[in-house]
This record gives structure tokens, sequence and C-alpha cells, in this order.
């Protein structure tokens, strides 16, 4: 009885200084952003009206999804067969390729951008590249708009599509394709019959993750996007530092929270209730 | 006749395998190829901005290291880095610690909570924090972005020591205390021997987080105490200078030289 109750006590130590620090510098300010959606000073929801009445600001919801649904769709276009090839080398090798995809992960975001931005600009490598081969004649506009942004994005948030993909198709028990191939199947019907449908939930899991981060992106749109590509957080942004709406930018803040902790609850429950480390090791 | 079909397959399959490592590798090449695109770039001794130098050598990297103001942004990320990597470690291993012994399934509900600044967007923590900093003075000091950058670093210290401590013999730390070691004593013999280089990796990480954050950063850190990240910020916004590559170069060495002990630790386990 008194080893349980040491017990307890130990825990409680060990946990009450990183929950208090949390509940004090994270989720008091969070809560205080609810708050401040809802309460200037008096209960009110103008700020949630205006966000869905004023056609601008619908528009940049709008952006959002679409431009976070794009990125989703070219991660899977892209990562699928990046992890089925990962997949299908000898653990040695998978290895080393892996590194391709850890090591950018971990680098400076806003780097990446930058160099993306060095890269695509008009007088950037890519453009030069293409004149000099003669592919193009005028240089093309390859950002501040679209393009820039989803070549950036899809570079981004790739590895988050590639880890799941890859542990779900590793985890396709090698004797299944060898059934199917003994039963006659090629390997193309072996793919589409047996490996793809095993291995959709990872694709599942990895778009949902991919989606979810997409629409908290901040940085590549501001640098790589033009006028049009302004997302949430831009214009979450641009409220607090330019125009100093902050109830209304809370509005949009409590809107993209939910909204995001909401998809979040949809993918750990895809993962069947094993608790997604949302990128992290 | 039917050695042909057998042949034709085999085309077949290495046609297959051939396009897979095609398609495989360009997706790794898009990955990594353009970050590092910035290496040579770096190397230009032009005033103005090249792509491709004509005449390579280490200009910029001393306009940079000679530049008092970059000089000062630098030190002031290594500073706030270095606090981070404190707040965030000790914090961290607390939480891993205390959930381990919880078996009830209240511990996926805590770990859940304590991970979870990584799961809300930036931009939502980077106004709430803002806010509230602005009212108590910490916005556009070093304290505010280490308390802001530590919320956003120990969910990587809790996850690697959680999983060190999974490992771990519990039982271990009982026979240490039926000995009659103290609790503080039975931890640094017998445990921190043990998730050390979790620890040592996630104070890594820690430090890694802090020294690239931005978006937190932009909002707090007020107009005197930029950070490197934040000062490149503004200078990509405002000024294309040929300086950037250099800075960029050293950023994402920097990051390597953090990343490479993490990855020799990630075999080992």
């Amino acid at each position: 009885m008194r080893a349980l109750a040491r017990r307890n006590w130990s825990t409680l130590v060990l946990l009450g200084p990183p929950l208090v620090f949390l509940v004090v510098v994270f989720a008091f300010p969070l809560a205080r952003v609810i708050w401040g959606s809802f309460f200037a000073p008096d209960f009110t929801l103008q700020f949630y009206e205006r966000m869905w009445t004023v056609p601008v600001y619908g528009r940049v919801f709008w952006i959002t999804l679409k431009i976070s649904a794009l990125t989703t769709l070219f991660c899977i276009l892209l990562g699928y067969p990046a992890a089925y090839f990962l997949a299908s080398v000898r653990p040695g090798t998978r290895q080393m390729l892996l590194l391709c995809v850890i090591v950018p992960f971990f680098l400076s975001v806003l780097v990446r951008n930058y160099v993306w931005m060095v890269l695509l600009q008009r007088t950037g490598l890519v453009n030069r590249l293409l004149l000099d081969w003669g592919v193009i004649a005028q240089p093309l506009e390859l950002m501040y708009n679209e393009l820039g942004v989803l070549v950036a994005m899809v570079n981004t948030l790739l590895p988050y599509m590639i880890f799941p993909v890859l542990s779900a198709l590793l985890a396709v028990p090698p004797e299944l394709r060898h059934a199917s191939a003994s039963l006659g199947a090629g390997a193309v019907r072996t793919f589409w019959r047996v490996t793809l449908p095993l291995s959709l939930p990872g694709v599942a899991a990895g778009g949902l993750l991919v989606f979810i981060v997409a629409l908290g992106f901040f940085i590549t749109p501001a640098l790589l996007g033009g006028p049009k590509q302004m997302m949430i957080s831009n214009l979450i942004e641009f409220s607090v530092r330019q125009v100093l709406n902050w109830p209304f930018a809370f509005a949009l803040a409590n809107t993209l929270l939910w909204g995001t902790l909401a998809l979040y609850f949809v993918h750990v429950r895809l993962l069947e209730g094993r608790l997604s480390k949302a990128g992290l090791p | 006749m039917r050695a042909s079909r057998i042949t034709g397959r085999r085309v077949k399959r290495w046609l297959a395998r051939a396009v897979l490592t095609v398609l495989g590798g360009s997706v790794l090449a898009f990955l990594v190829v353009p970050v590092f695109s910035v290496i040579p770039m770096s190397l230009s001794s032009s005033m103005v901005f090249e792509l491709i130098p004509t005449a390579p050598g280490w200009s910029q990297y001393r306009r940079f290291f000679g530049s008092p103001e970059w000089m000062v942004a630098l030190g002031r990320s290594v500073q706030v880095a270095l606090g981070t990597t404190v707040v965030a470690t000790t914090l961290g291993t607390l939480a891993a610690l205390g959930l381990v012994r919880i078996r009830s399934r209240w511990r996926a509900v805590l770990e859940a909570a304590l991970i979870s600044s990584r799961i809300v967007p930036s931009i939502v923590f980077a106004v709430a924090a803002y806010f509230v900093f602005s009212q108590v003075g910490l916005v556009g000091r070093v304290a505010g972005l280490v308390v802001a950058h530590s919320v956003l670093a120990f969910p990587f210290v809790v996850v690697l020591v959680s999983s060190a401590l999974h490992s771990f013999d519990r039982s271990l730390e009982e026979a240490s205390q039926s000995l009659g070691a103290g609790p503080v004593r039975t931890f640094f013999r017998i445990t921190f021997p043990q998730i050390r280089l979790a620890v040592f990796g996630g104070a890594l990480f820690a430090f890694n987080v802090s020294f690239d954050e931005v978006v937190v950063t932009l909002f707090i850190s007020g107009v005197h105490s930029k950070t490197l990240p934040v000062k490149v910020w503004d200078a990509i916004l405002y000024e294309i200078t040929p300086i950037l590559p250099a800075i960029s170069t050293l950023i994402i060495v920097a990051s390597v030289l953090m990343l490479t002990p993490l990855l020799l630790y990630r075999r080992r386990s």
C-alpha cells in the first residue's frame, strides 16, 4: 500500500513539471485564442460570420483546401512508386536510399523553400537549362503561382507519404505474392489484386497526414505563391500583423485548429487507435 | 514456343524493374538534389547574384562572418537553441520517465497531450504565443523564444526517451531502491546510463528544432531580437543578396552534423 502511494507520488513529481509547463505556455495561450474568437468582450459570432459571408475569405478557405488536396494527390502519385521501389530493393540498399528521404526531412524548411525560389525564378536554374537546351524560347513563370507552391509543398511533404506506404508494403507477406504468382497471375495482376489493396491503409494514413500538415502551411505559400495562393495561415498572419484584427485572426486560427484536430482524430482511428507520432521518429 | 514465352516474360519483368527503378530513383533525386544545389551557388564571389559561380571562392562566407549584424543573429540563435535544448531535454525526459510508470489507458491520453504541440499548426501557436507573451513582456526576449521553442521541441525528447525506456528493465530500478538507494541516486546510477543515448539524441533534436524555427519566431522575436532564420526570412523577402546561399549552406551543414549521430544511433538500435 505504501509502495503504491510512493509510486503515484513519484509519477506525479515526474509528470508535474512538464504538464504545468505545457498548460501555462501552450494550452493557456490556445484557450485564450478560442476565448478571444467568441468574446470581444461580450459573446459574439460576428467574426465567424464574417469569415463565411465575405467572399474573399471564403476564397482563401477554398484555395487552402484545393492546394492541400492537390499536394496530397501528387504526394500519392510520386510517393507510392518511390515507396514501392524502396520496398523492392535489398535491406542494405534500402537503408542507404532511405537517407534520401530522411536527410531532407530534417533540413530547415525555410532553406528548402529559399532554394526552390532560386531554382524556379525567371532567371533560375530550371529556366536557364530549358532555354539552353532550346526546349523553350521564353522563360516560364514557375513561381508566384500555384505551380511553385505545389512543387515546394510536394517536395516538403513527400516523406510523410513515403514512410507509411513503405511500412505498409513491407508488412505484406511475400508468401501472398508467391501464392498469387504460382496460381498463374502475372506481376501486374498480382500488384493490382494483392499488393495494392493490402498497402491502401498506408496510402490512406500517409495521404491524410500530408493533407493535415498541408492545411497549416505558411512558409511555402508566402514565399513561392502569389496573391492568389494565400492560404489560411497567411490570412491569419496578415490579420494580426498588417491589419491588427485580433478577434478575426483568432476565429480563423480556431477554425484551422479544430479542422486539423478533427482530421487528426480520423487519422489516429485509421491506424486502429495506434497513436501516430505525427512525423516524429 | 514455350521458351519464347518465358523469355518474353523475363524481358517484361526486366522492363518493369527498370521503369520502377527510374521512377523511384527520380522521386528520391527530387527530394535530395534541389536542397544541395545551393552549395555550389554559395561559392560565388560576385557581388551580384549568380547561379553558377564564374570564379569560385569563399567571399560570401567571409562577408557573413564579417558582418556584425548577421553575427548577432547567429549568436542569438545559438543562445536560444542551447536554452531550448536544456529546457526541452529536462522536461521531456521527466515526462517520459513519468509516462512509463502509468499502466492505465490514461497513458495514451497523456502521451497525446504531451506531443500535441506537434499537431497544432504552427501559425495557431504563433498567434496564441504572440498575444499572451506580449501581455507579460516576453516578446522580443530570448527567454520568450526559449519557452516557445521548448514547447515545439520537447515532444521529440518524449518520444525518443519513451521508446528507449520501453526496452529498459524496470526491475533494475526496483532492485536499486530496495537496496536503499533514493530515487535520484537510482536515476543517475541505474536509469540514466541506460537511456543516455536517447536523451542525447533528444537534445540534438531539440537544438535543431529551435535553430530552424521560423513561424513562431517571426511573431515573438520582435524587432530587436531576430534569430538567424528570421533574418534570412527578411533577407529573402526584401533583398535577394548573394550572401543567402552561403548562409543556407551553413544551416544545412549544421543540421547534417547534428543528424549524423542520430542516424548512427538509429542503426545501432
